[in-house]
């Protein structure tokens, strides 16, 4: 029987959806985590503990492990494991991106400097250390522009900046939010970066994709109807199938196909965010792993299949292009925290689930727990999922579910 | 301190007079012997068994003088050992007191039986339990129909991100291997309601 190796960070909201995936598929399944499993002692082969930071040493563990429990496939669900998935497929013969793509699709400075390097259209950046002067910073930049600390993911400290002023502002707040704990953990060893690029206006929208040999194949283009105009950039709903013309949706997979290319992205899932201005399609950035969150809950394929099914599929080894997106829309609502405290009640929750089309509500957030907004925050409250005939239908019932929804936080 | 002759310990015969022995051959220090559970895990239990002096008693121990010698506890370690026999075991490459406690079984000690149903309980008492609650959390079993079992999740397991992950990898696979008869497992748990979760999913 195939073996697959999940790589789930410790704080995976994909764990459940992954390994359901593999259930189906009646694979054996090795999670390999920087968390160690409750049980692992008393189940031999079924859990591996590895770090993140240090990938020449979890490729070994993965290849001394492999010797005695064969891969077929090694799956990392999110972009923290991605580079250790590409290093040990790539000494194991396995189907995955090559490391050097991971690597450049990861850090968005390097995915700037590659696409701009091959002639892809890109915007005004430049990359600075938290330890410049910010003043002579903001003086260099060209406005409006956004700020994001590459060593942060889903939008957390990412600020735009109109002025010089404001450009100072967001500067010191990205500093305090790389002081914290956790950022200075993913910071690891060297001094933070900021990537600083040119504001792109137009409406933002993501596609989902598999890609196989160096072939896209586009799984989903989801629009995010609520404006994106910052100064934060919270996620919020997403909907697919996209309301956006036939001729803008394959100039989207036109730009992630060129993109993918240049930074040779071979074989492996790709999330791809876009801005789309007057018809024309800019990458705000890929990365080398399926959509975060939840949010694949809204991702269903005919013949019937889950994301991480067709994910697991290709890993394995068989074709996926029999696959297209089930009917009707989907949404999912990525349910915002209001403001900072501690979260005290959601109540509405009920209400929220009567709503036609509404499938689904899920708050991630136990009541009692601190809860910090955006920019500096890194949770979501919770997911709402909707389903319909059609995108509007679906857009409709989570912005209606949402307004039922009351949540109460206390100052902590 | 407190002196008193109903010992929750059995001492074999053999274990008394190694003690004895011991004593008599330390007579000048009327040495008693300290017990001691240093580690309750019952995925590997352990215990401490030494020779204290006087000034080594501490105010909360409890002091047991029905064994021609004194036996020395702390309260804790009282509660654990309760119904405990301590042997002395003497081979070609070891010799020391063993431990056999009804109260801190190691894992997969005691035999799985009756009924499906009281299988499926035991192995969740004996095997899944003490590992989870190395995480705060602990697996109750709701009930067994048609050779499904039904359990609820609670404490750090609860709301847990890699809840699915200790479910499939962990106590699926070893509910399968103690009760083969098994054919599923299905967890019941609200885990939106968990208040302490191990984990809190965030990316």
């Amino acid at each position: 029987m195939s073996r697959v190796l999940l790589l789930l960070s410790r704080t995976s909201y994909r764990a459940e959806a992954f390994v359901s995936a593999a259930r189906r598929l009646e694979v054996d399944v090795t999670v390999g985590s920087n968390h160690g499993q409750a049980l692992a002692d008393l189940t031999p082969g079924g859990a591996l503990t590895l770090g993140v930071g240090n990938i020449d040493r979890s490729v070994a563990s993965i290849v001394r492990f492999a010797s005695d429990y064969p891969l077929t496939a090694i799956v990392a669900a999110e972009d923290d494991f991605a580079p250790v998935a590409a290093a040990t497929s790539e000494v194991l013969g396995l189907t995955h991106h090559p490391p050097e793509a991971v690597r450049s699709a990861r850090n968005k400075a390097v995915m700037r400097q590659r696409l701009e390097a091959a002639g892809f259209p890109s915007p005004w950046f430049h990359v600075a250390s938290v330890e410049d002067d910010a003043e002579a910073t903001a003086v260099r930049a060209r406005y409006p522009c956004v700020l994001k600390p590459l060593a942060l993911s889903a939008s957390r400290g990412v600020i735009r900046a109109d002025t010089p002023e404001e450009f100072g502002r967001a500067w010191s707040r990205i500093r305090g939010i790389l002081e914290q704990p956790d950022a200075v953990t993913r910071s690891g060893s060297g001094v933070a970066k900021i990537l600083i690029e040119g504001y792109m206006p137009g409406s933002e929208v993501a596609l989902e994709g598999i890609v196989v040999g160096g072939e896209l194949q586009t799984l989903a283009v989801l629009d995010k109807p609520d404006p994106m105009e910052g100064p934060f950039f919270e996620e919020t709903i997403l909907v697919t199938p996209s309301r956006l013309p036939e001729s803008v949706q394959l100039e989207i997979v036109s730009c992630v196909q060129r993109s993918v290319a240049i930074l040779g992205l071979d074989d492996g899932p790709v999330h791809a965010e876009l801005r789309v201005n007057a018809e024309r399609a800019s990458l705000l950035e890929i990365a080398p792993r399926s959509i975060g969150g939840r949010c694949s809950t809204i991702l269903h394929f005919e013949p019937e299949a889950t994301l991480e099914e067709l994910i697991l599929h290709h890993a394995l080894g068989m074709p996926i292009d029999e696959y297209s997106r089930a009917p009707g829309a989907r949404g999912v609502m990525m349910l915002p925290i209001p403001e900072s405290g501690v979260l005290r009640e959601v109540s509405g929750s009920e209400a929220a689930l009567e709503i036609p089309g509404i499938e689904g509500l899920e708050i991630t957030i136990p009541v009692g727990q601190k809860v910090v907004p955006l920019p500096e925050g890194n949770h979501y409250l919770g997911f709402l999922f909707a389903r319909a005939p059609t995108s509007e239908q679906v857009e409709a019932a989570l912005r209606v579910a949402y307004a039922r929804l009351d949540m109460k936080v206390e100052p902590s | 301190m407190r002196n008193t002759t109903k010992s929750p310990v059995e001492f074999t015969a053999l274990a008394s007079e190694t003690v004895l022995q011991f004593l008599q051959a330390n007579e000048d220090t009327n040495f008693a012997v300290r017990i001691q559970v240093a580690s309750p895990s019952p995925l590997d239990p352990r215990y401490e068994i030494t020779m204290i002096e006087p000034g080594e008693k501490r105010a909360e121990d409890l002091v047991f003088d029905g064994h021609g010698f004194e036996v020395v506890m702390e309260p804790e370690s009282v509660k654990l050992l309760e119904g405990a026999r301590i042997d002395w075991i003497e081979t070609l490459t070891e010799s020391g007191f063993k431990v056999e406690n009804p109260n801190l079984a190691p894992i997969g000690s005691k035999p799985l039986e009756g009924p499906l149903t009281d299988r499926v309980r035991q192995a969740i008492d004996q095997f899944v339990n003490p590992g989870v609650a190395q995480h705060g959390g602990q697996v109750t079993l709701v009930e067994v129909r048609d050779n499904i079992v039904y359990l609820q999740m609670g404490g750090g397991c609860q709301g847990c991100g890699m809840a699915s992950v200790t479910l499939s990898q962990g106590i699926e696979r070893i509910l399968r291997e103690q009760v083969p008869e098994i054919e599923g497992i299905e967890d019941v748990t609200n885990h939106s309601d968990g208040q302490n979760p191990y984990i809190s999913a965030s990316k």
